[in-house]
């Protein structure tokens, strides 16, 4: 079996008297594209530090690659922070060459790896150039190139996306997809839902300080009920016929006058069945439109689900 | 190791990469320079001074100032005369020189020949200009009512260097049943204390030595008298060959307090660097960057030893500049004033220098962690000099022992001080020329550093707390006021 690239296990950590992360375990599949999600406050950036090494958590461990997060293992990781800057007053090409250098990288093979960085990053002929003096997405396309620079086996990334304007989160959602490509395990942090049902195989969701999901994608999507909306060319009630498939409810009726229901489907039921169930019925169908659910709905009900965590006692 | 070398290089040539770094390396003898150059500069740069002198006695009191004053003026212009022949000319050609100026016994007409001979034609405004200028004006009026608008200004009065106001009038009286002269001196510069000074000195020579011929004693005798003293010596008894303490062996006591000094100069200003450069990373969001690549305490060490590299580069920068200067003014004053050259021979004590470095080093690392942590903890350059202010009072004590306890340097309240082990740097750099115990040298560095080990521990906590922003400005104010904390962390 694989060594996980990532390993937590029971991870703690009180502020202060607030518990910012508690218990939490979950695994990081080495090759594995994994999104950590939750919503602000979720505990995130903290369990993320923990498992880097940056704080020592009051409880729980944390392994890369099968060993305690020591420099020897960090330099198998490309890290990019939520607070994330770069030293103003070098170069382009000298940040990268000092953060690939930092990682191990002999100098004369980080100069040449930061020039080749950002000639694929469309920023060769800013390599000179003083950082301040570069624009906000210029400036962090060289601190993602910083963090990947040593060629890392795992890449984690702490809301990557956030501040990026479109044209530049899709250049780092096709890097991310590359650097998967290339054998690399991804894990990071996000609140763009769609971003994260598009690239990742795999969710580890927390909320309130705890994990409360961790799974495939598809997992993920099954805890929220497939919904199948019909129009019905009739007044007839046809509640009585599908509630066997799940819950169902009455819509206003359309722009055209057909009147819209909505069955949120019982676990294991296929949308085909009510298709069948309403033709044998002789239901004059004008609509059937089988939705597909959401990261979004999913983090949604899962998120609502938790409960909120409290102070801890005499602390 | 790679790390900290990395961090510590990069730190290094933040600053020395820089235009500003090398001019403010090259300003500092610059300004030195300048700063030593001060008095020489006002004293050359003397307006001539036009004094008239109102004698109300008849004894002729106004020539004698005016001799007095010319005299005078005269020993100074033949002492940088004398000065420059040391310099520039062999024995007999300074000789020669010299006789030549002293063909005019009373006054400057032989500096031109003695400078011709000298090939140092054309100097004699620079030789004469340093003893400055005060000429005797016949006065244009005889009371002070009348005086009054030329030493204000309002109106002038015709000298060889065309129409000028007064700078002073001199009225001496004499009163009823008083052979003593009385000196009534006006002038609008009340700090320029040097024509009074030699109008005083004049008459008070006169009227002894009129007081002396009263009492039958003839010229010769009278100088003869006027030239007695006794003669001082001072020794040491700690000294091997019993020779004679001179000025030259003040130099490492001198030496020594300027170091101290020039330390706690280096160490904050070092301190603050750190801590500018700190508060910048923090503000620019590069620590948590920092910290998933190095340990916190490669982090802080990296910087630390940095911005000390910057500072040995400084030292080695004005060590080569002011061993040079030395050299230079020992070689030169050698011929003028042995006595000065000795004393800056003195002054280069290289193990004065090498525990000058060894007390920076630790001083600056106690103080630098101790900003850097508290540095740590604030977003603004505004919140750490909140933060520092206590520190810099603390900081400040020691400059202000040093300066009250200069002359007994010694003294058990000196003593007891330096076991404060954070401000053992300064107090005991200062006090090593007068050798004290080795017990004492041991036993205060011994606490300097335990408490170094103590504080760089406390300060990589403390950094590690700031840095990730788990603990901030408001942490340390609620130390102490006991507030509930407030929840600072996703």
């Amino acid at each position: 079996m694989t060594t996980p690239a990532l390993d937590v296990t029971g991870l703690t950590k009180t502020f202060s008297g607030f518990p910012a992360v508690r218990d939490v375990s979950f695994t990081v599949p080495a090759g594995s594209i994994t999104g950590f999600l939750g919503p602000n406050g979720a505990g995130k950036t903290t369990t993320l530090r923990m498992a880097l090494g940056i704080i020592r958590p009051d409880a729980g461990s944390a392994t890369l690659f099968g060993q305690p997060p020591t420099l020897r293992a960090l330099d198998r990781v490309g890290f990019l922070p939520e607070e994330r800057g770069v030293y103003r007053k070098m170069t382009a090409e000298q940040v990268i060459a000092l953060f690939a250098r930092l990682k191990g990288v002999p100098a004369v093979e980080a100069r040449k790896r930061a020039a080749a960085a950002l000639e694929r990053f469309g920023l060769a002929a800013s390599a000179g150039k003083k950082v301040k003096e570069l624009s906000k997405g210029m400036a962090q396309k060289v601190q993602i190139i910083a963090a990947i620079i040593h060629e890392p086996d795992f890449i984690i990334l702490d809301e990557p996306f956030s501040g990026l304007d479109p044209v530049n989160q899709a250049m780092l959602e096709d890097v991310i997809l590359e650097q998967a490509a290339a054998g690399r395990t991804i894990l990071f942090s996000t609140h763009v839902m769609a971003q994260a049902e598009r690239i990742c195989d795999r969710i580890v969701l927390m909320a309130r300080g705890q994990k409360i999901f961790d799974g495939k994608v598809d997992e993920a999507l099954a805890v929220v009920p497939r919904l199948v909306t019909i129009g019905v060319d009739s007044d007839d009630d046809i509640s009585a016929l599908l509630s066997g498939f799940g819950e169902v409810t009455r819509a206003e009726k359309d722009a055209d006058g057909v009147t819209l229901w909505q069955i949120a489907l019982k676990p294991g039921v296929d949308p085909q069945h009510v298709l069948r169930a309403c033709v044998e019925a002789g239901v004059r169908l004008t609509r059937f439109e089988p939705v597909r659910p959401h990261l979004h709905d999913a983090f949604v009900r899962l998120v609502s689900a938790g409960d909120p965590l409290q102070p801890v006692e005499g602390q | 190791m790679r790390a900290i070398y990395l961090i510590a290089r990069r730190e290094y040539l933040s600053y020395v990469a820089t235009w500003g770094f090398w001019l403010s390396l090259a300003s500092v003898p610059l300004f030195m320079l300048i700063g030593a150059s001060i008095p020489a500069l006002v004293q050359s740069a003397q307006p001539v001074r036009h004094y008239v002198v109102i004698d109300e006695t008849d004894r002729g009191l106004d020539a004698v100032i005016q001799a007095s004053i010319e005299r005078e003026r005269r020993e100074q212009t033949r002492a940088a005369l004398e000065a420059a022949a040391a310099v520039s000319a062999d024995t007999a050609t300074r000789e020669r020189a010299l006789a030549a100026f002293d063909a005019d016994p009373l006054g400057l007409g032989g500096l031109d020949d003695a400078l011709d001979i000298l090939g140092m034609q054309g100097s004699a405004d620079m030789i004469a200009a340093g003893t400055g200028r005060m000429i005797r004006l016949e006065a244009p009026a005889r009371t002070l009512d009348e005086l009054r608008p030329y030493l204000l200004g309002e109106r002038q009065v015709a000298t060889p260097d065309g129409p000028r106001s007064l700078f002073a009038a001199i009225f001496i009286s004499q009163e009823a049943g008083s052979d003593l002269p009385l000196i009534n001196y006006y002038s609008t510069s009340v700090t320029e204390q040097s024509l009074s000074g030699a109008a005083r000195r004049a008459l008070r020579d006169h009227v002894r030595e009129q007081a002396l011929a009263a009492r039958g004693l003839d010229p010769a005798e009278i100088r003869e008298l006027s030239s007695l003293e006794p003669e001082m010596r001072n020794f040491n008894p700690a000294t091997v060959d019993d020779s004679e303490v001179g000025a030259a062996d003040w130099a490492p006591f001198i030496v020594a307090v300027v170091l101290a000094i020039m330390l706690w100069t280096a160490i904050f200003s070092v301190a603050n660097m750190l801590l500018t450069s700190l508060i910048e990373e923090k503000g620019g969001k590069i620590i948590e960057l920092l910290l998933s690549t190095v340990r916190v305490r490669d982090l802080l060490i990296g910087k630390l030893l940095g911005v000390a590299a910057v500072s040995f580069t400084l030292f080695a920068v004005w060590g080569l500049i002011g061993t040079t200067l030395m050299l230079i003014a020992g070689t030169f004053l050698q011929g003028i004033d042995p006595e000065i050259a000795g004393f800056i021979a003195e002054a280069v004590q290289p193990g004065l220098f090498l525990a000058a470095l060894g007390y920076f080093l630790v001083g600056y690392l106690m103080y630098g962690a101790i900003f850097l942590a508290l540095g740590s903890l604030c977003e603004t350059l505004h919140d750490a000099q909140t933060l520092m202010s206590p520190l810099i009072l603390v900081l400040m004590l020691p400059l202000m022992i040093l300066v009250f306890a200069m002359r007994s340097i010694d003294s058990v309240a000196v003593q007891i001080v330096s076991w404060v082990p954070i401000w053992t740097p300064f107090i005991m750099i200062a006090r090593l020329p007068s050798d004290p115990p080795l017990w004492e040298i041991a036993g205060t560095t011994a606490v300097m550093l335990l408490t170094l080990i103590v504080v760089l521990w406390g300060a990589a906590s403390v950094f590690q707390q700031g840095a990730l922003g788990h603990a901030n400005a408001d942490s340390v104010k609620r130390v102490f006021s006991r507030k509930k904390p407030v929840r600072d962390e996703e």
